[in-house]
C-alpha cells in the first residue's frame, strides 16, 4: 500500500484471515502484480463487519470498499458469511439510493488458494473505482482530507478483535 | 363495543392497566389508566396527536415485569410491538391490543401501507398507500443529483435526536448516533450521511413506518422517504416485511439458509 | 404497580417555549415527550428539551453548598457559604467598585429566582452586570 498515493484512489478491503487474507498473502508471495492503493484490515471474517464500518469508510473519504470472504459453504465459522451476503445488499442499495455509487462498494468471495482470482479482483475493483473517479465524501469530517495514517488509526484497531 | 368499553372490562381482572389518552386543556396527553380512573379515558383518537405508546409500554414492562397491560394500537403500533417482541424487548404475552383504525384522512396524509390493525375495535378499515411519490422521484435522478439532495436535507439537521427517541425500534442502550468515533462530537449539522445513514441502516428489516420520525423532526427532513426505501430493498431482497408476522425472524437478525442467499 | 401518566409544561430553557409533556412514572420523572399541536413546536424539540428531565434527579446535581479549602473543595453549612459570598462580595465591591461584580443566573432555577438575581445585582449591589444561561 502506497504512502502517497498521487491524489489516485484510494480503497479499504476488508479481508477475513481464513480465506480471502491468505489469498492475498499468496498473491504476495507469488509476485503477482496489483495497484498499490489497497489498505488491507484483516477481520477474523466478513460476518463480523457492520455496517458502520463501511459508513467510516465512506465518511473518512475512501473511494471503494471491498469486502472479501469465504466461499458460501466454506466460512471457518460456518455462516458469518452469510451475513454478509445479506448486509451487503442492503448496504449496496440503500447507499445507491442516497447517492454513492453502488460502483463503489463490492463484495467477493476468495479462497486462501485463489491468489490470482486475489490479484485479478482488486486490479478490477481499482479500475471500477477509478472510473467513478474520487469519492463525493472526500472532504468528510476530519479537517483535512482523511489521509492513509488516520485511515489506519481508525481500523487497523478491528485487526486485533477476538474472533466472532 | 368501543375502545373505552373494552378497556373498562378489562381492568375488570385481566389487565392491570391500561395505555390510552386523557384530554388535558384540550389536548390528549398519553396516560396509563387503572380501574380507579378509566372514567377519564378519552374515546377519541385525533391524527395529529399520536404518541409512541409501543415505547411506553416497552418502558413499563421494564420496570415492572410480569404487569399486564392494554394498549390503544394503531396499525403501525402493533406492528412495532409484533417486531419489539420478536426482537426479545416486550412480552406479548401481556398485552392485549385494543386495535384503532385510521381514519381516510390520516391513512392517506401519513401514508404506510397498512393503516389499521388486524383486529378492528374502533374506526373503520381504508386502504393504505402502497407506494410513497418521493421515493420513486428520488430514484429517478441521476446520481451526483440524489447525493445533493439528501446531503442538502441532511445539512439542516439540528441533531436533536428526535428521530431516534420517538422510534418505537429505537432502544439501544449504546446508539451508534453517541459513538464520538461515528458521529463527530460538538458539530452541527452531524456529520454527513453518516448520521443518517446509521439510522437508516439500523431500520433495516424493522421500520414499521409509523411515520413518527418525521413528524419529530423540526426541520422537516424528508426521513419517511428514506427509511421506505430502505423496507423496500429488505422486502425486494428477502421478501420479508417488518411487523407482518409474529413468527418470521428478520433475516437481517438470522443467520439463516442457503436458500435466504437467493 | 407502575404508574404512568404525562404532565403538559414548557420547555425551561431558551425563550422559545416549545411545549413538551414530562412523563412521570411515581415520583419520578422518567422522560419527555414533545407536545403534538403544539402552536410553538408543534411536536418537536430540540436536545436540550428532549433532555431537560435530565439534570432534575442526575447524580452530579450540587445537593450541599461547596467551598474551596486548601485547593479542595469541602461541602460546608449553607450559613458558612453564605457568610464567604456576603464578605468577599462587599469586600470586591468596596475596594474596585460595583461593576467588578457580576451574576450569572440559570434556567434551570425559576423566573422568579433569576428576578430576585437581577434584583440584588442592581439594586443591592449596583450593578448591570448580569447575564442568565439562556441570555434572558
Amino acid at each position: 500500500m502506497a504512502e502517497n498515493d498521487n491524489g489516485k484512489v484510494r480503497i479499504l478491503a476488508f479481508l477475513c484471515n481464513w480465506c480471502s487474507y491468505a489469498g492475498a498473502d499468496l498473491a504476495g508471495v507469488s509476485r503477482l502484480q496489483y495497484p498499490p492503493n489497497v489498505l488491507d484490515i484483516r477481520v477474523m471474517c466478513t460476518g463480523t463487519i457492520s455496517p458502520y464500518h463501511i459508513i467510516k469508510a465512506f465518511q473518512m473519504g475512501i473511494d471503494g470498499v471491498l469486502i472479501a470472504g469465504c466461499h458460501i459453504g466454506d466460512c471457518h465459522y460456518i455462516k458469518g458469511n452469510y451475513m454478509t451476503y445479506k448486509r451487503f445488499q442492503v448496504m449496496r442499495d440503500v447507499m445507491k439510493f442516497v447517492g454513492i455509487d453502488e460502483d463503489r462498494l463490492r463484495l467477493e468471495w476468495v479462497s486462501a488458494a485463489e491468489g490470482e482470482k486475489f490479484a485479478d479482483v482488486i486490479k478490477g475493483f481499482t479500475e471500477q473505482v477509478e472510473k467513478a473517479g474520487p469519492s463525493p465524501l472526500r472532504s468528510g469530517w476530519e479537517k483535512d482530507p482523511a489521509n492513509w495514517e488516520s485511515i489506519r488509526n481508525a481500523f487497523k484497531p478491528l485487526e486485533t478483535r477476538k474472533p466472532a | 363495543m368501543s375502545i373505552k368499553e373494552r378497556a373498562r372490562e378489562l381492568l375488570g381482572g385481566e389487565v392491570e392497566g391500561v395505555l390510552g389518552y386523557r384530554i388535558v386543556g384540550g389536548s390528549h396527553l398519553p396516560q396509563l389508566f387503572t380501574a380507579a380512573d378509566i372514567d377519564g379515558m378519552a374515546e377519541d383518537y385525533p391524527a395529529d396527536e399520536r404518541y409512541p405508546l409501543t415505547s411506553i409500554v416497552r418502558r413499563l414492562q421494564a420496570e415492572d415485569p410480569g404487569i399486564r397491560l392494554a394498549v390503544v394500537a394503531r396499525g403501525c403500533d402493533e406492528r412495532a410491538l409484533i417486531e419489539l417482541c420478536k426482537q426479545g424487548q416486550v412480552d406479548s404475552g401481556c398485552i392485549v391490543i385494543l386495535g384503532l383504525a385510521c381514519d381516510e384522512e390520516l391513512a392517506q396524509r401519513c401514508g404506510c401501507a397498512e393503516p389499521f390493525p388486524s383486529e378492528i375495535m374502533q374506526g373503520r378499515r381504508v386502504e393504505g398507500v402502497p407506494e410513497d411519490p418521493l421515493v420513486e422521484k428520488i430514484e429517478r435522478l441521476p446520481a451526483e443529483e440524489r447525493l445533493d439532495f439528501w446531503l442538502s436535507r441532511f445539512g439542516s439537521c439540528i441533531k436533536c435526536y428526535g428521530c431516534r427517541n420517538v422510534c418505537p425500534l429505537c432502544y439501544c442502550k449504546e446508539c451508534a448516533l453517541d459513538d464520538a468515533e461515528m458521529v463527530e462530537r460538538g458539530r452541527v449539522p452531524p456529520t454527513q450521511p453518516a448520521f443518517h445513514l446509521i439510522r437508516a441502516l439500523d431500520m433495516a428489516g424493522r421500520c414499521v413506518d409509523c411515520g413518527l420520525c418525521e413528524e419529530a423532526c423540526p426541520m422537516g427532513i424528508p426521513l419517511r422517504a428514506l427509511f421506505r426505501k430502505v423496507g423496500r430493498v429488505v422486502e425486494d431482497n428477502f421478501d420479508y416485511r417488518p411487523g407482518r408476522s409474529s413468527e418470521e425472524k428478520s433475516p437481517l437478525a438470522v443467520l439463516g439458509t442457503e436458500k435466504d442467499l437467493e | 404497580m407502575t404508574d404512568y401518566r404525562t404532565v403538559p409544561t414548557v420547555c425551561p430553557y431558551c425563550g422559545t417555549g416549545c411545549g413538551m409533556l414530562l412523563e412521570v412514572s411515581g415520583d419520578r420523572l422518567a422522560g419527555v415527550l414533545p407536545q403534538k399541536g403544539h402552536p410553538v413546536s408543534d411536536g418537536t424539540l430540540c436536545i436540550k428539551g428532549w433532555a431537560a428531565h435530565e439534570f432534575v434527579a442526575s447524580p452530579r446535581r450540587l445537593t450541599r453548598p461547596l467551598v474551596r479549602k486548601d485547593g479542595k473543595q469541602v461541602a460546608v453549612p449553607i450559613e458558612e457559604a453564605l457568610a464567604l459570598v456576603a464578605e468577599k462580595l462587599r469586600g470586591t465591591v468596596e475596594e474596585y467598585g460595583p461593576d467588578a461584580a457580576c451574576f450569572i443566573c440559570s434556567a434551570k432555577c425559576t423566573n422568579e429566582e433569576d428576578y430576585l438575581v437581577s434584583k440584588m445585582a442592581r439594586a443591592s449591589v449596583g450593578t448591570n452586570n448580569i447575564d442568565h444561561c439562556a441570555r434572558l
